[in-house]
């Protein structure tokens, strides 16, 4: 996988991601771990901002491991926790260290993570994140200042297949696109009903969409089924397949959402999650046929 | 109006403690509206407070009052003509946190503490149920929204549509809540004006709202410049 996650996008051919959660913490031992089993398997690595609102170590060290590694990272940016100075300060930083990729996203509410008393920001939301780091790319930033370098970016946003109602959801896709995204990742997609429902909407688009698949814990059941982790709809017959069986049976399952998508010939690509459980994820791949 | 809610009593206790002899200064607009510093609410919080502090044998005397509005100065005046500040340890507010902190300026050689927590601005949905509304930014939006506001009503203050965790056409913050932009679509669709909905929005001129903000009608600017 030489070629760049920009390049591999371009190329036609169905690619591979997944996302990680930086530690809480100031250890990266572990992900350089992790980072070694994705190297080679995924085309790109999504590395989340406070991902649900969890505080954990900023992503940019995490992506800046991943560059050394050989793994080309994905930085998520979250609305959430920064202004819009912050916000297109930390895209400079990034650069700088050679980070490329960013999805831009709005971010989960505070109250589904551990410091439920912070104020969340959301000075700007993420079309005007997606507006401001195009501006950037052209060498201006939102104060319309011309910036003494410009930095280079490839931009992504995210999207729910399974928001309901749709209509809305559509609309919000459609500015993402018109504000700069070049790729869109999908929140984990349970019907293929949907997914081709939303994906005939973008048929006329030239943004790539990488699917997502989430490789279910049955530990988490309960916390699926009372909306536990916010845009993620685990249908009830799913939910009780999955009752009582083993981290195993659910791998397989993932694996099978991989194919299946790949085989519907809908898409761009797949974003893999396997959350707690990402030593997983060469596996789904391969089984996926992927 | 605004709405707000009395402080825990345990927390309105600790906030007279030490005093001998106070004023329960009640608030009769916004407050009285939404019951929670009106002359009735004044009267239930006095009494509460004799009667918790006799189980502990507090000698706490009480007098109670309830002023048109404590966020004008012209009301706040008449209250040394029906009681003597003076003679109170402290006053007890349950004015919201403007009137609160007037009643501090004009008596501001006595405490003033809030009795109340001051929530939102927001509407009466039905009787004992108000909800927020606006978020007074200085900056609205109404106009392009379907009149549904989503800097108060979206938990994010979204402006440019819904977050992915909308399900059922509900907020994935608060499932019994409606989703903001599941409102604004539906809204705007009635009124054939989805249009209006595709378009980028700016972000917000937040300096718009300075704080702390003062509005001076054009009629008086000469008076106070």
């Amino acid at each position: 996988m030489a070629t760049s996650f920009e390049e591999a996008l371009t190329s036609g051919k169905f690619l591979a991601t997944t996302s990680v959660d930086p530690p809480k913490g100031a250890d990266l031992e572990g992900l350089g771990q992790l980072l070694q089993k994705l190297k080679g398997v995924v085309h790109g690595l999504g590395v989340s901002d406070n991902h649900q609102g969890i505080m954990c170590m900023s992503p940019w060290a995490v992506c800046k491991l991943a560059l050394e590694e050989g793994v080309e990272p994905i930085m998520h940016m979250t609305c959430r926790d920064r202004n819009r100075l912050a916000l297109q300060s930390d895209l400079l930083a990034a650069a700088s260290l050679g980070i490329k990729n960013f999805l831009c996203v709005s971010g989960d509410h505070v109250r589904f993570g551990d410091h439920i008393n912070a104020k969340p920001v959301h000075d700007i939301d993420s079309v005007h994140l997606l507006t401001a780091a195009k501006g950037l790319v052209e060498g201006k930033d939102m104060a319309d200042n011309a910036l003494e370098a410009a930095p280079t970016l490839f931009l992504g946003a995210v999207a729910n297949p399974e928001a309901d109602p749709l209509e809305p959801q559509l609309m919000k896709v459609d500015k993402k696109i018109r504000a700069g995204a070049s790729f869109l990742i999908t929140h984990p997609v349970f019907s293929m009903e949907k997914l081709k429902k939303f994906m005939e909407q973008l048929k006329k688009s030239p943004v790539k969409v990488l699917v997502g698949i989430r490789l279910l814990d049955p530990e988490e059941i309960a916390t699926y089924r009372n909306g536990g982790y916010p845009g993620l709809f685990v249908p009830e017959k799913v939910l009780e397949e999955i009752q009582g069986a083993g981290i195993g049976k659910c791998t397989e399952m993932a694996a099978a959402a991989v194919q299946e998508i790949k085989g519907a010939n809908l898409c761009d690509g797949v974003h893999v999650v396997a959350p707690g459980h990402e030593e997983r994820i060469p596996e789904i791949l391969k089984a996926g046929g992927v | 109006m605004i709405v707000a809610k009395r402080k825990p009593f345990k927390e309105i206790k600790g906030l007279v403690s030490g005093s001998k002899k106070i004023l329960v200064l009640g608030c009769g607009t916004c407050v009285a509206v939404c019951l929670a510093g009106g002359e009735k609410e004044v009267a239930l919080l006095a009494s509460q407070l004799k009667m918790a502090l006799a189980l502990e044998d507090w000698d706490l005397e009480i007098d109670e009052l309830t002023i048109e509005r404590q966020c004008d100065r012209e009301f706040i005046e008449e209250i040394n003509q029906k009681v003597n500040v003076d003679e109170y340890d402290l006053i007890l507010s349950t004015a919201c946190g403007a009137g609160v902190q007037l009643v501090s300026d004009v008596f501001d050689h006595k405490p003033v503490v809030a009795a109340l927590n001051t929530t939102f601005i927001g509407v009466a949905e039905g009787p004992g149920v108000w909800t927020e509304r606006c978020r007074s930014c200085s900056d609205c939006v109404l106009a392009e929204t379907g009149g549904i506001c989503p800097v108060t009503i979206c938990p994010k203050g979204l402006v440019n549509g819904p977050c992915g965790g909308t399900r059922n056409g509900k907020c994935e913050v608060d499932p019994e809540k409606d989703c903001a932009w599941t409102l604004i679509y539906n809204r705007l669709k009635k009124l054939g004006r989805l249009d209006r909905m595709k378009e980028i929005v700016p972000p917000k001129k937040w300096s718009a709202q300075q704080h702390p903000a003062t509005v001076i009608h054009e009629a008086y600017k000469r008076r106070y410049e």
